[in-house]
C-alpha cells in the first residue's frame, strides 16, 4: 500500500501544482519543488518545447516506451480534465451563494434612515435645556464661592487669635510637634500683619514658642531623655530656625572630652587583660574593669548613635571622632607591648579593641573603622612579633652576661659550663615557648585575627628567619669580632676585644652548634608540622643552619685567636725586653715559660667545661715523666751534635742540611682546620704558639748564651706540652723549629751540653712542683 | 738561574742563595719588569739580585748579583732611579741604613760592587726602614726607628744625605714600618705596637721638627700588633693594615672609629699587605702560614656596606678570598706588585725563594 501510495501523493502534488501554477501566473512564484528540473523534458516546465521533446522521446525510447508512455499521457489528460471540471463546477456554486447574499443586505438596510432622524431631534432638546439651567444657577453659585472663602478666612484669622492658648495647650502637653507645625503655618501670616493686627497674638505665641524651644533644649540636652525624643527635638528646633549647629558643637565637644576616660592605659593594659581573660571563663565576674571599659565604650556608640541621628551632618566629626579613639587604641597599645607581654595579655587587649571597633562600627558602618583596625591590627601584630622576639634575644643576651665571667674561678670553675647550659636553654625554651605564643596568637577567632592567620603565619616564619640572623650577629658582637658600630654606635664599642673574655667567645661558639643542631632543626620541625599548608617560606632553616655553622666556626678560631694573642703578648714582652746578643749564660727555665703553660692550661680548662672530647684520644703514655725529658734531651743531643759539627763548618752547608731535613721529612701538616673537640682547639692553640715563638725568634740575633737560653726554654716546653696535645709530631716539629730559627739566628751556635740542660731541667721541675705543694697546701689550709 | 715550580702553580720560581725577607720593585725600570731582593743571612756574605722577567714573562733571570756587607732587613727601589735603591741592615748588633748605587755597567764587571750613594748613619738605632718620597722625582727620605722617625734629603751627585728634621715617638712607641701617604705627601702612617699613628711632615717646610698630627685627622688608630699598612694608591682615605692575629682590615681614615672592611688574613699572622698601584680593590697579603693572598676588597662593598642583606654579605665575604697561593715552604715575608705590570707580583719566603706570580686568572670582572 505504501509502495502504492507513493506516486499517488507524487500525482495529487504533480496535480495541486499545476493548478496552482493556473491561478497565480506569474511563474518565478511557483514552489520550487515544482521546479526541481527545469529543463525540456520536463512537461509541466513554463519553457517546455513538445517538439524538442517529442524528438528525445523518439531518440531515446523504443516503441514499447512510447507506447507506454502514450497511454500513460492519455490516461493523465483525461484526469486533467475531469479536475478541471470539477473546480468550474465548485467556483460556480460559490458565485451564487454570493450574490444571493448581496440581495438579503439591500433589503434589510431600507427602514433605518427615520430613525436617525429622531434621534438628532432628541439630543437638540437636551442641550437647549441644560442651557437654561446653567444660566439660572449662575449668581448663587458665586455667592457661594465668595462665602466660602471669607469663611475660610475667618478660620484662618481665629486659628492666629486661638494659636498663643493652642501653644500653651501643646506646653502642658507636650505636643511640641504639634505647637511646632502650628506656629510655622501661622508664621506667614504673622510676619505680614504681625506689627498691624495681630500684634498681641504675635507676642503671646512667640512667649509660648520661647518656652517651647527652652523646653526643646533642655531635652535636647538631657541624657535621660531617649535619643528619639531628643532627635525630635532637635528636628523641631531647627524648624524654629533656632541655630542647632553651637549646640552640636556643644554636645560634640562634650563627647570628645569622653574620648579620654575610654582610652585603655598602656600601664593598666595588663590588668584590664587579665580581668578581660577571667571575665571570659567565668560569667559571674562582671564588674572587673574590662567589664567597665565596655560599659563606658557602648555608652560611647551609643551617644554618637543619638548624635548621628539628631545631627546627620556631624556624621563626619563623628566618623573622626570613632576613627581618634580606634587610633589611639592601637598606639596605645603599641605602648603597652613595648613591656614584655605574653600572647594572652595581647590577645586579651586585642580583643577589647575589636569589641570597641564592633560597638562603633555598628553605628558608623561608614567610618570604615574595620579597615582602619584592620590596618593598625596588622602594624601592631607585626610589632608584637618583632618584639617577642627582640626580648628573647634580650633574655638570651642577659643570660650569656649574668655570670661575671671575668672571676678567676671562670677557669677552674664550672662557670663556663652552667653559662652554656642556660644560655643554651634559653634558646631551646625560649624559641619554643615564642612558638607556643605564637600558636594562640594563630588560634584566636576573633574576625580580624581569622583573615590575618596567613599574614601572621608569614611573619612567624619571617620573624624565626630574621631573629636567628640577629642573633647570629648579635653572637659576633658580643664576641666582639664584629663592632656594633652600625646598630647602635658607641654602645658596644668601649667594648674592646681585650675586655671579652675569652671563655664568652668559646661559650657563643658551642651555642652556635647548639643552635645549629638542634635549635633550627626543631624550629623547622613545628613550623612545617603547624603551618604545612601555609606557602610562605620566609623561614629558610639550610640558610640558617649555614649561618650558624660558618659563625661557630668563626667564633672558635676568634676564640682560638684571643687565645694565642694572648699568649703572643707575654711572647712578645719576653723577646723585647732582654738584649739577646748581650745575653748571660742561662742559669735556669725562664719565667715566661710558666706564664705560656698556665694560658695552656686554662684554655685546656675552658674547652673541657664547654667542648665534647674527640674520638681520637692519644695513648697515655705509661713512663714517667723524668725519663721522658731524658729521652727527649738525647733526641736533642743528637741534634745538637749535628749543629756543633755544622757550626765548625761553613753555616751554609747547615743551612742546606735543614733544608735537605725538611724535604725528607713528611711535611707536617701545621694548620689544620679547627675541630670541636677540646683536643683540636688545645692542639690548634699550641701549634700556633709555637709558630709565633719561632717568628719572635727569627727576628732577634742571639749570642752564644741567647741561644742557649732558647735552647733550654724549648727543651722544657717539650714535655708538658705533648702531654696536653694528640699531634705530637706537629709539636715536636714546630719546636725543633724554633731551635733551628734561633740557630739560625745565632752569631756562635754552641748548645748546652746535655747534663747542664737535664739539670737546670730537674731544678725547674723540682721548683714548679714545690710551688704546686705549696699552693695545695695553701688551698687545704684555707 | 731560573726555574718553574713543580705541581700546579704558575709561578716562576727563583732561589737565593739565603734566607731572605725583603723584595722590592724597581719602579723607576720603565722597560723591564724588575724586582730586588736582599738576604739575610747572619753569618755569610749577603747578597742583592737584581731579577728581571723576561719580555715573555716565562722566565726570571738574574740581570745581577751584588754583595752587600750586611744581612739585609729592609729594602727599597728608588721610585725615580732604577739604580738607586736602601737598604736598612743589620751587623748583628746595631742597625744601619744606606743608599747604594748599582755600578753602570755591572754586567761587565766581574765581580759588581755597590756604590754606597749615601749611609744615613746619623741615625742611631734599631733602624725598621726607609722609605721614599711615594712619587715623582724628590729628593726626600724617610727612616724609621723604634722610637724615631728621621726626614732627610739625598743629594745623589755629591753622594750625602742631610738631616732635615727628626721627632721622636717617644719611649712608649715602639714602631715597626711605616708608609707615605701618596695622596698626601705630608703623611706618614708608622706602625706601633699597639696602633697605627700619623705623622704629619708639613711642619718641617717651616724648618719646624716632624711632629706628630693631632687636629684635623686621626693621629693613630688603637690596633694591636700591626705588622703592615698600606695606602691605597687609587683612592684618597684609604689605608690597609695586617695584623698578626686579627687578620687585615681596610680603614677610611675620615672615619677610623671602626675599620670599614675586615678580611680574615692569614692562618697564622699576616705579615704584609700590599694594594695593588693599578686596580683599585686588589690586595695582596702574605703571612706566616706560609702563603699568599690574594684579596678583592671592592670599593663599592666598603662603602654600601650596610644596605646588603645578610646572605650577599657573607657571600661576598667568601668571594673577597680570589686566590690564595700556598705553594711556599716557610713563611713569606717579602711581597711586591709590579708597577710595571700591575698584575704580576712577586713574593719572597724565608727560605730565600723568589716566586713570580700573574693573578691575572684570578681576577674578577672590573
Amino acid at each position: 500500500m505504501a509502495t502504492e501510495a507513493a506516486p499517488m501523493d507524487e500525482k495529487a502534488k504533480r496535480m495541486r501544482d499545476l493548478l496552482s501554477s493556473f491561478y497565480t501566473p506569474d511563474p518565478s512564484i511557483s514552489t520550487p519543488t515544482s521546479s526541481i528540473s527545469t529543463s525540456f523534458d520536463n512537461i509541466n516546465g513554463p519553457s517546455f518545447d513538445a517538439d524538442q521533446y517529442m524528438d528525445l522521446m523518439i531518440k531515446k525510447s523504443n516503441l514499447d516506451v512510447l507506447l507506454q508512455r502514450h497511454v500513460q499521457m492519455a490516461a493523465e489528460i483525461k484526469n486533467l480534465d475531469t479536475d478541471l471540471q470539477m473546480l468550474v463546477y465548485e467556483n460556480y456554486n460559490k458565485f451564487i451563494s454570493a450574490t444571493d447574499t448581496i440581495k438579503r443586505m439591500k433589503s434589510n438596510i431600507f427602514g433605518m434612515e427615520g430613525n436617525m432622524d429622531q434621534l438628532l431631534h432628541k439630543i437638540m432638546s437636551v442641550q437647549s435645556r441644560s442651557d437654561g439651567v446653567n444660566t439660572s444657577l449662575f449668581e448663587k453659585r458665586e455667592h457661594i464661592e465668595k462665602l466660602h472663602r471669607t469663611r475660610n478666612l475667618l478660620r484662618k484669622v481665629q486659628f492666629i487669635y486661638d494659636l498663643p492658648a493652642r501653644l500653651q495647650k501643646c506646653i502642658k502637653s507636650e505636643a511640641y510637634g504639634d505647637a511646632v507645625r502650628f506656629y510655622t503655618g501661622a508664621m506667614p501670616i504673622l510676619k505680614v500683619y504681625g506689627d498691624t493686627s495681630f500684634k498681641d497674638c504675635r507676642r503671646a505665641s512667640e512667649e509660648a514658642i520661647e518656652t517651647i524651644i527652652k523646653n526643646l533644649q533642655t531635652k535636647l540636652f538631657s541624657d535621660s531623655e531617649s535619643i528619639q525624643a531628643r532627635a525630635e527635638a532637635a528636628v523641631l528646633l531647627k524648624q524654629l530656625d533656632v541655630p542647632v549647629d553651637s549646640l552640636k558643637d556643644k554636645l560634640l565637644e562634650k563627647l570628645e572630652q569622653s574620648l579620654d576616660g575610654l582610652q585603655i592605659n598602656p600601664d593598666e593594659a595588663s590588668k584590664l587583660a587579665e580581668h578581660n581573660v577571667s571575665s571570659k571563663d567565668e560569667e559571674s565576674n562582671n564588674q572587673g574593669p574590662a567589664k567597665i571599659h565596655e560599659d563606658a565604650v557602648r555608652g560611647f556608640s551609643e551617644a554618637m548613635r543619638a548624635y548621628r541621628e539628631i545631627f546627620p551632618d556631624s556624621e563626619e566629626r563623628l566618623f573622626k571622632l570613632a576613627r581618634a579613639l580606634t587610633t589611639t587604641h592601637f598606639e596605645n597599645m603599641e605602648l603597652y607591648i613595648r613591656k614584655r607581654v605574653s600572647a594572652a595579655d595581647f590577645l586579651g587587649i586585642f580583643r577589647i579593641i575589636w569589641e570597641d571597633v564592633v560597638l562603633m562600627d555598628e553605628v558608623l558602618p561608614e567610618a570604615a573603622l574595620s579597615d582602619l583596625s584592620a590596618e593598625a591590627a596588622q602594624v601592631t601584630l607585626k610589632q608584637f612579633v618583632a618584639r617577642t622576639f627582640s626580648h628573647l634575644q634580650q633574655d638570651i643576651s642577659d643570660t650569656l652576661l649574668k655570670f661575671d665571667i671575668n672571676q678567676k674561678e671562670v677557669v677552674d670553675g664550672e662557670v663556663l659550663k652552667v653559662v652554656l647550659e642556660a644560655s643554651g636553654k634559653a634558646v631551646l625554651q625560649g624559641t619554643t615557648d615564642i612558638f607556643q605564643e605564637f600558636r594562640q596568637l594563630l588560634d584566636e577567632n576573633t574576625g580580624i585575627f581569622v583573615k590575618m592567620n596567613d599574614l601572621l603565619i608569614g611573619w612567624i616564619q619571617k620573624g624565626f628567619q630574621d631573629f636567628f640572623r640577629s642573633l647570629e650577629s648579635h653572637f659576633l658582637v658580643l664576641s666582639g669580632k664584629t663592632s656594633s658600630s652600625n646598630e647602635t654606635e658607641g654602645l658596644v664599642e668601649g667594648k674592646s676585644s681585650e675586655k671579652i673574655h675569652a671563655g664568652l667567645i668559646l661559650v657563643l661558639a658551642q651555642l652556635s652548634v647548639v643552635i645549629e643542631q638542634k635549635v633550627i632543626p626543631r624550629i623547622a620541625e613545628e613550623i612545617t608540622a603547624s603551618f604545612s599548608g601555609g606557602n610562605s617560606q620566609a623561614f629558610i632553616p639550610g640558610e640558617l643552619c649555614r649561618v650558624f655553622h660558618a659563625a661557630s666556626e668563626k667564633l672558635l678560631q676568634h676564640y682560638i685567636d684571643t687565645r694565642t694573642q694572648k699568649i703572643s703578648n707575654v711572647l712578645r714582652k719576653r723577646f723585647k725586653t732582654p738584649n739577646w746578643v748581650k745575653h748571660k749564660e742561662p742559669r735556669e727555665v725562664h719565667m715566661y715559660v710558666d706564664m705560656l703553660l698556665q694560658q695552656l692550661e686554662e684554655v685546656g680548662k675552658e674547652v673541657k667545661q664547654i667542648l665534647p672530647q674527640g674520638t681520637f684520644r692519644k695513648h697515655k703514655r705509661s713512663d714517667s715523666n723524668g725519663s721522658n725529658t731524658t729521652t727527649s734531651s738525647r733526641s736533642t743531643t743528637l741534634h745538637s751534635d749535628k749543629m756543633a759539627r755544622s757550626n765548625s763548618q761553613r753555616a751554609r752547608s747547615q743551612l742546606f742540611e735543614t733544608h735537605l731535613a725538611k724535604l725528607f721529612k713528611q711535611k707536617v701538616e701545621i694548620f689544620t682546620k679547627v675541630e670541636f673537640t677540646q683536643e683540636s682547639v688545645v692542639t690548634t692553640t699550641v701549634k700556633l704558639c709555637l709558630k709565633s715563638l719561632q717568628e719572635y725568634v727569627r727576628l732577634q740575633t742571639f749570642n752564644r748564651s741567647g741561644f742557649q737560653q732558647i735552647q733550654l726554654d724549648i727543651q722544657f716546653l717539650k714535655a708538658p706540652l705533648k702531654e696536653t696535645v694528640e699531634d705530637e709530631a706537629a709539636i715536636d716539629f714546630l719546636l725543633d723549629e724554633v731551635i733551628v730559627a734561633a740557630s739560625e739566628r745565632c752569631l756562635d751556635v754552641t748548645p748546652l751540653e746535655p747534663p747542664i740542660l737535664d739539670k737546670l731541667i730537674q731544678a725547674k721541675l723540682a721548683k714548679s712542683k714545690e710551688h704546686n705543694n705549696n699552693n695545695n697546701k695553701t688551698t687545704v689550709s684555707s | 738561574a731560573q726555574a718553574r715550580m713543580q705541581g700546579g702553580s704558575s709561578g716562576i720560581g727563583y732561589g737565593l742563595k739565603y734566607q731572605a725577607r725583603c723584595i722590592s720593585d724597581v719602579k723607576a725600570d720603565t722597560d723591564y719588569t724588575s724586582f730586588l731582593a736582599g738576604t739575610l743571612s747572619l753569618k755569610e756574605e749577603n747578597e742583592v739580585h737584581l731579577l728581571r722577567l723576561s719580555s715573555g714573562g716565562s722566565e726570571l733571570i738574574c740581570e745581577g748579583l751584588f754583595s752587600h756587607p750586611n744581612e739585609i732587613w729592609d729594602l727599597a727601589s728608588c721610585p725615580f732611579d732604577q739604580r738607586i735603591f736602601s737598604t736598612v741592615f743589620s751587623t748583628g748588633e746595631s742597625f744601619g741604613a744606606a743608599i747604594w748605587q748599582i755600578p753602570e755597567l755591572y754586567g761587565q764587571l766581574n765581580s759588581p760592587q755597590l756604590e754606597r750613594v749615601a749611609s744615613l748613619d746619623a741615625h742611631v738605632g734599631k733602624i725598621n726602614c726607609v722609605l721614599w718620597w711615594p712619587s715623582g722625582r724628590c729628593d726626600k727620605l724617610i727612616s724609621m726607628d723604634e722610637q724615631n722617625i728621621f726626614l732627610w734629603s739625598l743629594d745623589c751627585s755629591n753622594k750625602s744625605a742631610e738631616v732635615l728634621s727628626k721627632d721622636s715617638a717617644g719611649m712608649l712607641h715602639s714602631l715597626s714600618g711605616g708608609a707615605w701617604d701618596p695622596h698626601d705627601v705630608n703623611a706618614v702612617a708608622a706602625t706601633g705596637e699597639s696602633s697605627v699613628q700619623f705623622w704629619d711632615l708639613r711642619t718641617m717646610k717651616y724648618g719646624i721638627s716632624v711632629d706628630l698630627l693631632c687636629s684635623q685627622k686621626v693621629n693613630s688608630i688603637e690596633r694591636a700588633h700591626v705588622r703592615g699598612v698600606d695606602y691605597n694608591p687609587k683612592r684618597e682615605h684609604i689605608l690597609i693594615t695586617a695584623e698578626d692575629e686579627s687578620g687585615i682590615h681596610v680603614w677610611d681614615l675620615r672615619k677610623a672609629k671602626a675599620p670599614v672592611q675586615e678580611l680574615p688574613g692569614h692562618t697564622h699572622w699576616t705579615w704584609a699587605v700590599k694594594c695593588n698601584p693599578e686596580y683599585d680593590g686588589l690586595i695582596l697579603s702574605a703571612g706566616t702560614d706560609s702563603a699568599v693572598n690574594l684579596w678583592y676588597a671592592s670599593a663599592s662593598s666598603t662603602n654600601n656596606k650596610a644596605p646588603e642583606s645578610p646572605v650577599e654579605s657573607t657571600r661576598e665575604r667568601v668571594n673577597l678570598l680570589l686566590n690564595s697561593y700556598t705553594d711556599y715552604e716557610d713563611s713569606v715575608y717579602g711581597l711586591a706588585w709590579s708597577s710595571r705590570e700591575p698584575w704580576v707580583f712577586a713574593s719572597l719566603s724565608y727560605d730565600g725563594r723568589v716566586v713570580i706570580e700573574s693573578v691575572k686568572p684570578f681576577l674578577p670582572r672590573l
